[in-house]
């Protein structure tokens, strides 16, 4: 898949995943891979310049069962900035499928 | 690979960022391979689903540029650095690439003029088959004699002609090199990388 777009669709996994609750960054990135083919290690460098862009803060975690874990955690820009690209998305592939699925006429 | 190579390589692609930001971005992976782990994953199986470590550094890389080029460097270290480029580099060209430049000049100059002159020389040759007659004092010409004069004139200006054509391909070569050369002098001045 074209690269570029790639890039903008995980930026809105991302976001969505961190909008149920707050994540951290392993987990994230399984949650993502599940569903979408990608390289793993693609997603931290996402993560780093939307926390940067002021969408999502971290902290570090200790857990009971292994080790530290660093968490991110939605802002409110990031919130809006998720129901922009979700809308978005959302009318982006309403249209693409509606191209696909009407018959051809010519 | 193994965790480690992949760290190392990660590290050495993320260039020029200050050793506590390369720290921070290491420390994503490394919490990655230790929760891989955690999971029974093997360092090479976790290297390979993550993916190329140069690729990903250079994202970093790409995104960690400065939007504007005064917070990477002062303008006046930019500035500093841009005269002390040329500085160094007019050195250079004056006690190293100026003598041979001169010489190099100086050979097309005598290598113009060769040809030249043998193409000048082969055309006084030709043309004096007809003026012979005019000048005086002089003993006849046999047909022989006018005859190997003209051949021998053709070839001689045959020959310079050839000189002359190539003489100004080797100066395109020549002058195109040296501006080549300049252009690279302009690009070291403006910004060194």
């Amino acid at each position: 898949m074209n690269i570029q777009f790639k890039k903008g669709v995980l930026e809105l996994c991302v976001l969505v995943i961190l909008c149920r609750k707050d994540t951290y960054g392993y987990e994230l990135v399984q949650t993502i891979s599940r569903n979408v083919d990608i390289a793993e290690g693609t997603v931290y460098p996402l993560l780093r310049r939307l926390m940067k862009e002021g969408y999502f803060t971290s902290y570090i975690q200790e857990s009971a069962e292994g080790p530290a874990r660093k968490y991110y955690q939605i802002t409110e820009k990031g919130r809006k900035y998720q129901d922009v690209l979700r809308e978005e998305w959302t009318r982006f592939t309403a249209g693409v499928n509606k191209l696909i699925l009407t018959e051809e006429t010519a | 690979m193994k965790k480690e190579d992949f760290l190392s390589q990660l590290h050495r692609a993320l260039g020029r960022m200050s050793e506590s930001e390369k720290k921070e971005i290491l420390y994503d992976y490394e919490e990655h391979f230790r929760m891989g782990a955690v999971e029974g994953k093997g360092e090479e199986e976790i290297c390979r689903s993550l993916g190329s470590p140069r690729a990903l550094g250079r994202s970093y890389a790409i995104e960690s540029l400065p939007d504007r080029p005064e917070e990477g460097h002062g303008s006046a270290t930019l500035a500093l650095r841009a005269v002390l480029a040329s500085v160094s580099l007019g050195f250079f060209n004056i006690v190293i690439v100026l003598g041979p430049f001169l010489g190099l000049v100086g050979v097309m100059i005598g290598l113009w003029a060769a040809a030249a002159a043998i193409a000048l020389c082969g055309a006084a040759v030709v043309l004096a088959v007809p003026l012979w007659p005019m000048l005086p004092f002089l003993p006849g010409l046999s047909v022989l004699q006018g005859f190997f004069c003209f051949f021998t004139g053709t070839a001689l200006a045959a020959l310079g002609l050839l000189a002359v054509i190539g003489m100004w391909k080797l100066s395109l070569l020549f002058v195109r090199a040296t501006v080549a050369y300049v252009k690279f002098n302009a690009r070291i001045v403006a910004h060194r990388k």
